[in-house]
């Protein structure tokens, strides 16, 4: 317990960061991405024309700062953990159209967001005793 | 859903999960020895090309699918990297995990479904 990382370097902190970056990037990402499709050229399977938009470049550069903070969660947390956790972000992204952009949420998407809920809290749970090890 | 566009989910799928278990053998590795060492460098730098692949051919998926359409994919992740992490990495897999990560995925799946 005398070793864990604390303040910044805590590793669960670094989760929630590194979440919160991927999930403003994934808006930002499909925006970008949608502005400058070009769907006729080949090339474009390859997503490099994405890179005509800005939106698309700020989105790399949370990419990056989340991508750190992720190797960083790595190094401390099995990835059998830290990994099913970070996906809390496929809820998110749903709630934060729900709850910012005033979209409706169909019954069948409540019922899959319940599930993930559910899901989190099994692989969370042995997270106390990680915490004791850590 | 075309031949080729099944083919590009699934590379970039696989890519995601193989940088995701080499970059998590290259961090643990760096807790004996350290950052400046070959393994590292080697393990760390496969696994950010692995990543690069993934990210650019989600982009050019993204040009032609729904966001919601491409999301119950990036569901069974979950599903792939506990698995894979189990048998390779040998980390730890009990049943309450196992069931955590398949509910996470099906989940998943719904909210894209609907």
């Amino acid at each position: 317990m005398q070793n864990r990382p604390s303040g910044f370097a805590n590793p669960w902190l670094q989760l929630t960061l590194s979440v919160a970056c991927v999930l403003v990037s994934e808006f930002l990402l499909k925006r970008g991405a949608t502005e400058v499709a070009n769907t006729d050229s080949a090339w474009s399977w390859t997503g490099i024309n994405g890179l005509a938009s800005p939106l698309v470049w700020w989105a790399i550069l949370l990419i990056i700062a989340s991508f750190i903070s992720w190797l960083y969660v790595l190094r401390h947390i099995p990835i059998t953990i830290a990994f099913p956790l970070s996906r809390v972000v496929d809820i998110l992204v749903p709630l934060g159209c729900w709850i910012f952009l005033g979209e409706l949420i169909s019954p069948l998407r409540w019922c899959g967001i319940a599930l993930v809920v559910i899901g989190l809290a099994l692989v969370a749970k042995p997270i106390a005793r990680i915490e004791e090890r850590l | 859903m075309s031949f080729l566009a099944f083919f590009f989910i699934v590379v970039s799928l696989v890519t995601f999960v193989a940088a995701q278990l080499i970059l998590k053998r290259a961090m643990v590795g760096t807790k004996t020895t350290g950052f400046r060492n070959a393994q590292f460098v080697w393990k760390a730098t496969a696994g950010i090309i692995l990543m690069t692949i993934s990210f650019f051919l989600t982009l050019g998926l993204l040009q032609r699918f729904d966001l919601s359409y491409l999301y119950p994919f990036q569901g069974l992740s979950v599903i792939f990297i506990t698995l894979t992490a189990a048998i390779v990495l040998k980390e730890k897999l009990n049943l309450r995990l196992a069931i955590g990560a398949l509910l996470i995925s099906v989940g998943i799946v719904l909210v894209s479904l609907s």
